[in-house]
């Protein structure tokens, strides 16, 4: 095989692919402006009736907002406990230290189900059942390790000497900390919550059994508006998702350009 | 000591290192070192990687925490100093410029942080700091926007503006081209005259040490191998270890067979004889021990001639030659081995590869030093 | 000379600031008391509660090995994630490998569409699909236009509608894996290969291909333990017969409310998973994230 004719083979394998990956938002996101009664693609025509449908839908709206502070809160939460332990992770020599990384990454490689059952069942003695705040609370577990990751990986990338050339000029360690490291490291802080966020804003097990009665978030919706019903809604509120997704995907590529000119 | 040292030792730090050690798991980084810096030197720690080197300057910093032994600044134990508080200035080997504040924010840092000068003092303290360093038309450029040189002088302009008795220099130079390094060498030096300032300057660059420092501390697998001042150094290295990391060297191993006042007589070979002054290092009768013998230090004759014939010299072939602008290098196979010679370019045309020659030397220019390969002991051997 | 090394007596070592020393264990604490709180608190009660529906007994454990309902239920998820594993690996390491090879804005295009599915909800993604393959869908419209078929074929609730949603969903991330081992292969090894004779293909197989071998094992175990716990795509595209273990969990706890063999079959799910993740870790340090353990 001549090197050209295996650069177009896997070329055209690759496009393939990506067509795959990529075919499945296209459809959900042509659909939502589908102007026809039914889930048929192509679309008949170009309408927003089934946006104005959702805008106009007070349940679809609050669900919105119950995803956004759950996933907010979350965010939080997971931001807040994750960046000190990736400090401690990447900074100290600890003992157990794999032990103690597996511990905080677990929660990625737990199936969802078994988070699920395991969290209601411990939430209905405390009354945190059908609380945002509850549900918060949960999702962090599982969204830490997304700020863990980030965060380490860019304390590892992030000049050391930084912080130690502030301290040795004079600079408190805890005034280097926040005005040197911190600034230098928040690319990698932003995406790990940004990450955290969408985690919980597609969480759906946790979410069923927390807050599957009233006061559901997007998620939950849509899930049970997959299963009854057949009307392109679900796919504006999907795309709205997506939107939200495309959205945050742009701030991350803007704050990761943002970190390679910071270490430029 | 020098003499630009004694001039401005008012200002400087004077630095002791009492007994310190630190280990990473089972490997000591710095293993029960002990020094005396004093007030105004220009002390380089010299050492391959590994060495302990840069550990032993973190532990003065106070980024490190030694596992025992103490520091003191002064006379003053720094041991509850933290790192902020020890009023030390430090160029790092990256620079570790502020990325975000400009040539005089970062010029202006130690100021802003510790000293309690008015906005208008410390401006013309930065304007000063630059001008020393020659920057003063960049001070409103981000550090993206220098050539290395020109952050290595905003660096040192930063670490000198508070006017620190102590400057600590972890390899500032390593990343600069030979060109520029050598001219950085000869202006740290001069700034080191006119801010009298004690100086201790990590480098691995055997050069860079000599030409800089007015004393050399050589590490070795964490310990002091050698203290001195260069020349003590390159020309009375108390052992193989520091004479082969200070400039080039031959070593042969040989058997002690007499001892008199005037040197010792080495068999290096079957019925091959060679001599070696005295030094401070003292052998006696039926030792092992190295004889080294510098390649400048060596003239190489045509074989047959009359001159150096005798205990200082040797007889082989020539095996390689090698042209390296100002000298010729030499390598000539003796019965012991390959001795490298470095001949002058007038001389070294005379040569050619395969030709029998005698290799001699002056008699002082052989010395003994220990055989083992423990440099430790070598440096002990010294001190006593 | 006024320097000299000096063999004084030791300095008693003054005590460590203790803060600095505590500092770690300050650092790490808030983390790991939430995470023992509520995740491996509610874990250790899930299982608690799998051995205690009359008191304490193993039945649901007994119900779960020999029933030939969980057997059955098993042996489908076990062999859907394989294959979901195995094509999601087939299909990554093409695009992982062409990311590897292209550079600049071509590398960015790739990894821009590689990562806009991955930020698209799994239930949006597997519905998607719903829309693409039923009667009326456009593959199956362009079928019969084209003449192929004559009847809609029936793509949907079928191992094949699973898969392809399946793997739509772990291609993402299996691609990030897989790029990033590329990534850490040295070029120059390739280019040594072909400068002593081999071929672009034979420097690819004999060369390129086996040092990219690890980052693909490491990559099969954590796709394969995410594909175990599967629940929104099996149940949407799947018939009943594709039935995963998540699925039986859910309905066991949510509509038939038996919470002792939704945690005993939740339990066992658990252990797979941990060994296969325990397995991971031993040979791909999840330590490597901080640097080693020696920084």
């Amino acid at each position: 095989m001549s090197a050209a004719a295996a650069r177009i083979g896997l070329g055209a394998a690759v496009t393939v692919i990506l067509a795959y990956l990529i075919f499945p938002v296209v459809v959900v996101l042509a659909i939502s402006f589908s102007s026809g009664n039914f889930l048929s693609f192509p679309p008949p025509g170009f309408s927003l009736r089934w946006y104005q449908a959702i805008a106009g839908d007070p349940e679809w709206v609050s669900a919105l907002f119950v995803t956004l502070k759950v996933g907010s809160l979350a965010a939080l939460l997971a931001t807040l406990l994750g960046v000190p332990a990736a400090f401690a992770l990447v900074r100290y020599v600890i003992p157990a230290k794999a032990l103690l990384s597996a511990l905080i990454l677990c929660a990625l490689v737990t199936p969802p189900v078994v988070t699920a059952i395991s969290t209601y069942l411990f939430f209905v003695p405390l009354g945190l059942v059908n609380t945002i705040v509850g549900l918060a609370c949960a999702h962090a577990v599982s969204g830490m390790p997304f700020v863990v990751i980030n965060t380490a990986a860019s304390l590892r990338s992030a000049d050391r000497n930084l912080e130690r050339a502030a301290i040795i000029h004079g600079a408190p360690p805890l005034w280097a900390i926040i005005r040197i490291t911190l600034p230098i490291v928040s690319p990698g802080i932003i995406i790990g919550a940004i990450l955290a966020f969408v985690h919980s804003a597609h969480e759906l097990l946790i979410a069923t059994f927390l807050l599957g009665g009233v006061g559901k978030p997007v998620a939950v919706k849509i899930w049970s508006g997959v299963q009854a019903t057949s009307d392109p809604t679900i796919a504006a509120a999907s795309a709205i998702l997506i939107g939200l997704a495309i959205l945050t995907f742009a701030s991350v590529a803007a704050a990761q350009s943002l970190a390679r000119r910071r270490s430029a | 000591m020098d003499q630009s040292a004694a001039t401005t030792r008012t200002s400087g730090a004077q630095v002791r290192l009492r007994k310190l050690s630190k280990t990473y798991g089972t490997t000591a980084a710095v293993d029960d070192i002990s020094l005396d810096v004093p007030a105004g030197v220009f002390v380089s720690l010299l050492g391959p990687s590994g060495s302990g080197k840069t550990t032993t300057l973190n532990l003065i910093a106070g980024f490190l925490t030694p596992d025992s032994g103490d520091i003191l600044i002064d006379d003053r134990s720094v041991a509850e100093v933290p790192p902020h508080r020890r009023n030390i200035g430090m160029v790092f080997q990256s620079y570790s410029l502020f990325p975000h504040m400009t040539v005089a924010d970062n010029v202006g840092f130690p100021l802003r942080m510790r000293s309690k000068l008015t906005r208008d003092e410390a401006r013309k303290r930065i304007a000063e700091m630059l001008a020393l360093v020659q920057l003063s038309h960049l001070e409103t450029r981000y550090p993206r926007q220098l050539s290395g040189g020109q952050q290595q002088r905003v660096a040192m302009a930063r670490a000198l503006v508070s006017r620190p008795r102590l400057l600590l220099m972890d390899e500032p130079l390593g990343a600069l081209d030979r060109k520029l390094r050598e001219q950085m060498q000869a202006e740290i030096r001069h700034i080191h005259r006119s801010v009298g300032t004690t100086v201790v300057y990590v480098t691995h660059d055997q050069s860079e040490a000599l030409t800089m420092s007015d004393v050399v501390v050589v590490m070795h697998h964490a310990r002091i191998a050698q203290i001195g001042t260069p020349r003590q150094l390159y020309e009375a290295p108390a052992s193989a270890f520091v004479a082969d990391f200070l400039g080039d060297s031959n070593l042969l191993p040989g058997t002690i067979a007499a001892v008199d006042e005037s040197g010792y007589a080495v068999k290096i070979g079957n019925g091959v004889f060679v001599h070696a002054a005295q030094s401070q290092l003292k052998f006696s009768a039926g030792e092992r021990a190295y004889i080294l013998i510098r390649p400048e230090d060596m003239t190489v004759h045509p074989a047959g001639s009359a001159q150096g014939d005798g205990p200082q010299s040797l007889a082989g072939d020539v095996t390689e030659l090698s042209y390296h602008g100002d000298v010729f290098w030499l390598s000539v196979a003796v019965g012991q081995g390959l001795l490298k010679v470095k001949v002058a370019r007038e001389q070294g045309g005379a040569f050619e590869t395969g030709r029998p020659v005698r290799v001699s030397w002056s008699p002082n220019a052989a010395r003994l030093l220990p055989l083992a390969d423990d440099d430790l002991r070598a440096g002990e051997r010294a001190r006593s | 000379m006024t320097i000299t090394a000096q063999p004084e007596t030791a300095a008693p070592r003054a005590p460590v600031l203790t803060l600095q020393r505590m500092m770690p264990a300050l650092l790490l604490m808030p983390c790991l008391a939430w995470i023992s709180f509520f995740f491996l608190l509610p874990l250790a009660l899930m299982c608690w509660r799998s051995l205690t529906a009359e008191g304490f007994s193993l039945a649901a454990y007994s119900t779960l090995f020999t029933s030939a309902l969980y057997a059955k239920v098993m042996l489908t998820t076990v062999k859907t994630a394989s294959i979901a594993t195995v094509l999601a690996l087939s299909l990554a390491y093409p695009l992982a490998y062409a990311l590897t090879l292209s550079g600049g804005k071509l590398r960015a295009l790739i990894l821009v569409f590689v990562l806009i599915p991955y930020w698209v909800d799994i239930i949006v993604r597997s519905f998607s699909w719903l829309i693409l393959l039923g009667d009326n869908g456009i593959i199956n419209k362009m079928l019969m236009t084209l003449g192929v078929v004559h009847t809609p074929l029936e793509l949907l609730y079928n191992p094949f509608s699973v898969l392809v949603g399946m793997v739509q969903i772990l291609l993402p991330l299996t691609t990030v894996i897989l790029f990033g081992a590329m990534l850490r292969i040295d070029r120059t090894l390739i280019a040594a290969a072909k400068i002593h004779g081999a071929g672009g293909w034979q420097a690819f197989r004999t060369v390129f291909f086996p040092l990219s071998l690890p980052g693909v094992y490491g990559a099969a175990l954590l796709v394969f333990v995410l594909s175990l716990g599967f629940y929104v795509t099996p149940a949407l595209l799947g018939s009943p017969r594709e039935t995963m273990i998540a699925q039986t969990i859910m309905v066991e706890a949510n509509q038939l409310l038996d919470w002792e063999q939704a945690s005993a079959a939740g339990f066992v799910l658990l252990v797979i998973t941990t060994l296969i993740a325990a397995i991971y870790n031993r040979y791909f340090s999840l330590d490597r994230l901080w640097g080693g353990s020696d920084t």
